[in-house]
C-alpha cells in the first residue's frame, strides 16, 4: 500500500474535501473486463482514514455489488463542478449494507452543497431536484491508492 | 436500443461526461469527458486531450462506458462501447478540434489545452438509467428553460425575407447594419457582430456589432484566437455550447500548466462581446476561397445554437458573403462614374464639444495608431486617412474628399487590387461617432464623403 511513514493516509484536508458535497462516480468491472459506472450521492472518510462508506441509490448498488462480490476492485472518481479539483481513490470492496435513517441527514447535506456547485456551472437547483436519492444503500471500501484527478498536465499522478 | 439520434441535446458539451475504463489487469478507472460527440447512429466521439489511464486502459481493453446527461431533463443514459480507431484528422476531429481550440485561445492554452485526437467508439447499447430520471418533460422547471429562449425556424420565408432586406440595402454601410437587424428580427439572434478582414493579413477588425452597450468597432482580433479567430484561420464554422462549464474546465488545466511552468500567468484575451457568453456560432464569410469577414452571433443562454443552426448560418453566411463583396464592388464602380447623383446623409447627431475647446490628435507614425487627448482612437489605414484628411483640411480648409482621390494617393500605399477602402472609411467613420463625435465623417454621394469638424484640433506628429 502506498502511504507516507507516520501520515493519514486520507489527509485531514482531502477527507474535508472529499465529504464537502461533490460528484461522485463509482467504477467497476465484470468478469468479462466490462467496465460498470454508477454516480454516488455523498461519502464518509473513516476515523482510521483508509476506509470510506459511499451512498448511492439501492437500485444502482444492486448492479454493483454484484461485480465487486467477484472483483473487489473498485475505482471512486471525487470532483467540484466549478474548479474541476479532482481525486480519484482506488481500493477494494469491504461490505454492502442499507443506509440508514440516522446517515439521511449527513447524505442530504452533501447532496445539497453538490447542487449549489452545480448552480455555479449553470444548472438550476431544480432541474437537479430530480435525483432520487433514497433507497440508499451505503457501501463500504478501503483506500489503496489515492491520484490526483484535477484535468491537465499531471492528472492520474499519485497524491502526495 | 434507444436510438442515438435523440439523444441529440445529450451530446451539446452543456454537461460533462463520465467515461468508465478497465485495465487488462482488472482496475478500474472513472473519468469525465469534456466532449462527446455524435459521429453516426452506431458510433461516438470522444475527446481525447491528455495521455492518461483511460487511454492506457483502453490500449489494452477497448471496452467502456460513458454516462451521460441530457442538459434540459438531467435524465441520465449509459452507453457501452468499443474502442474502434482514434481520428487525427477528418470532420469530425476538426469539429472538435475548433471548439477544443477556441476555449484554448480564450484561456492563453493555445499548444496545450488541444485536442490529441478523436477516439472513435461502436456503441452497443444505450440505455436510460432508471433511478437517474431527470425532471419529466412536462414539468415547469424544463417547460421555463425551453420558453426562455424558443427555437426560431430556418423557413424559407425567413431567408426570402433577409434576402429582401439585403437587396434593398443602398450602400454598403446599410447592408451591414441590416445584416445584423435581420438576425435580430427574423432568427431573433439578438448579440452579433461582423468582422472583417484588413489589410494585415494577421488581423480582422469589427465593423458592426449589435446588442451590445459598446458598439466595439474597430477592435481588433488576431486570427487564430477566440471563436472568431480560429473561424478565420480554420475557415470552418464553430460552434460553442456551455462556454462557462468549459472555460472553468479549462481554467482547471490552466493551474495546472501554470503550477508546472508550462504557461506564463495570463495570456487571456478578453472575449470580444458578451462578458459572459454561454454559447456562441462563428461562421466563416468566404468567396471564391477569399476570406471576407466571420460573422458571429452569441447569447448568455446555454445550448442556444443547435448543429442545424450551425448548418442554416453557414449558408448564410456564404450569401452574406457575396451580397458584401457585391456592395463593396459597387461602390467601387459607381464611385468611378461622373456625376453620380448626390445622395443626401441623414443629419449627423449634434456634435457635443469636449470640456476643452481644442482636441489634441497624435499620431504615431511607427505604429501607424492615433490618439485624441491620449486615448487610442483608430489604426492602421483608417488612421493614414484620418491623418490626411485632417492635414488638408487645415493646409487648405478642404472639406469635401473623394474616395478615387484617396484611392491614387500614393502616400496611403493602398493595393492596386482589392484595396477595401470602402469598409476602411465605414470603419472610420462609425468610430469617430463612438470615440470622438467632434470629428465626423459624411457621405455627401457616392464615393464622395464630407470632413465636419465640431472643435479646433491640434496635429501632433509623434516618431
Amino acid at each position: 500500500m502506498w502511504q507516507v511513514a507516520g501520515r493519514p493516509f486520507i489527509s485531514d484536508e482531502l477527507a474535508a474535501f472529499l465529504e464537502s458535497g461533490l460528484s461522485i462516480n463509482i467504477g467497476t468491472r465484470d468478469n468479462e473486463l466490462e467496465p460498470d459506472g454508477v454516480i454516488a450521492w455523498a461519502v464518509r472518510v473513516h476515523d482510521d482514514r483508509e476506509q470510506l462508506t459511499i451512498y448511492l441509490h439501492k437500485a444502482a448498488a444492486d448492479a454493483m455489488v454484484r461485480n465487486l462480490r467477484v472483483h473487489p476492485q473498485i475505482a471512486v472518481l471525487f470532483e467540484r463542478p466549478t474548479s474541476h479539483r479532482g481525486c480519484q481513490v482506488k481500493g477494494s470492496f469491504v461490505s454492502t449494507r442499507a443506509a440508514k435513517a440516522a446517515e439521511r441527514a449527513e447524505v442530504e447535506k452533501q447532496i445539497d452543497g453538490f447542487c449549489a456547485d452545480l448552480e455555479g456551472i449553470g444548472i438550476p437547483r431544480a432541474l437537479a431536484s430530480g435525483y432520487q436519492i433514497w433507497p440508499c444503500a451505503a457501501i463500504q471500501m478501503r483506500a489503496t491508492e489515492l491520484f490526483e484527478q484535477t484535468p491537465g498536465p499531471g492528472a492520474g499522478e499519485p497524491l502526495q | 436500443m434507444i436510438p442515438l439520434e435523440s439523444l441529440t441535446s445529450c451530446f451539446q458539451g452543456l454537461l460533462p461526461s463520465w467515461l468508465y475504463t478497465c485495465s487488462r489487469s482488472g482496475v478500474p478507472n472513472v473519468a469525465i469527458l469534456s466532449h462527446v460527440d455524435y459521429v453516426d447512429p452506431s458510433h461516438v466521439a470522444l475527446s481525447f486531450q491528455f495521455f492518461n489511464k483511460s487511454k492506457r486502459n483502453i490500449a489494452e481493453n477497448p471496452k467502456a462506458k460513458v454516462r451521460l446527461y441530457d442538459p434540459d431533463t438531467m435524465r441520465a443514459y449509459a452507453l457501452r462501447l468499443r474502442f474502434v480507431r482514434t481520428e487525427t484528422d477528418g470532420p469530425t476531429f476538426e469539429s472538435m478540434q475548433l471548439r477544443v481550440e477556441a476555449i484554448a485561445s480564450y484561456s492563453g492554452l493555445k499548444g496545450i489545452f488541444k485536442l490529441l485526437g478523436a477516439d472513435i467508439y461502436e456503441v452497443l447499447s444505450v440505455e436510460a438509467i432508471d433511478y437517474e430520471p431527470g425532471m419529466p418533460v412536462a414539468s415547469p422547471t424544463v417547460q421555463s428553460r425551453a420558453q426562455a429562449e424558443p427555437r426560431l425556424p430556418f423557413t424559407l420565408k425567413a431567408l426570402r425575407e433577409i434576402s429582401d432586406r439585403i437587396h434593398q440595402a443602398p450602400t454598403l454601410d446599410s447592408l451591414l447594419d441590416a445584416i445584423l437587424e435581420t438576425l435580430e428580427n427574423i432568427f431573433g439572434f439578438k448579440h452579433s457582430m461582423l468582422v472583417l478582414a484588413s489589410e494585415r493579413p494577421d488581423r480582422l477588425e469589427m465593423i458592426a456589432s449589435r446588442g451590445y452597450p459598446e458598439g466595439g468597432v474597430g477592435s481588433e482580433v488576431r486570427v487564430g484566437e477566440g471563436i472568431i479567430g480560429m473561424v478565420a484561420e480554420a475557415r470552418k464554422p464553430i460552434r460553442i455550447a456551455g462556454i462557462l462549464r468549459q472555460m472553468l474546465y479549462a481554467a482547471a488545466v490552466a493551474k495546472r500548466a501554470q503550477e508546472r511552468g508550462l504557461t506564463s500567468t495570463d495570456r487571456s484575451i478578453p472575449l470580444p462581446g458578451l462578458a459572459n457568453p454561454e454559447s456562441q456560432l462563428g461562421v466563416p464569410l468566404i468567396v471564391r476561397d477569399e476570406l471576407i469577414g466571420v460573422l458571429c452571433i452569441e447569447t448568455d443562454k446555454s445550448y442556444r445554437f443547435h448543429e442545424d443552426d450551425r448548418a442554416y448560418v453557414e449558408v448564410l453566411g456564404g450569401y452574406l458573403a457575396i451580397a458584401i463583396q457585391n456592395a463593396l464592388l459597387k461602390e467601387r464602380t459607381e464611385e468611378a462614374e461622373e456625376h453620380s447623383p448626390v445622395k443626401p446623409q441623414p443629419a449627423p447627431v449634434p456634435v457635443q464639444p469636449r470640456p476643452q475647446s481644442k482636441l489634441k490628435l497624435e499620431y504615431y507614425k511607427s505604429d501607424e495608431c492615433i490618439l485624441v487627448d491620449g486615448e487610442y482612437l483608430v489604426r492602421s489605414l483608417p488612421a493614414k486617412i484620418l491623418w490626411k484628411l485632417l492635414h488638408e483640411h487645415q493646409a487648405g480648409g478642404a472639406v469635401e474628399f473623394t474616395n478615387r482621390r484617396l484611392r491614387l494617393d500614393k502616400t496611403l500605399n493602398l493595393p492596386d487590387f482589392k484595396d477595401n477602402l470602402e469598409s476602411r472609411l465605414i470603419l472610420l467613420r462609425r468610430r469617430l461617432e463612438e470615440r470622438c463625435p467632434e470629428i465626423q465623417i459624411a457621405q455627401s454621394g457616392r464615393g464622395r464623403f464630407r470632413l465636419e469638424l465640431g472643435s479646433a484640433v491640434e496635429l501632433v506628429e509623434q516618431p
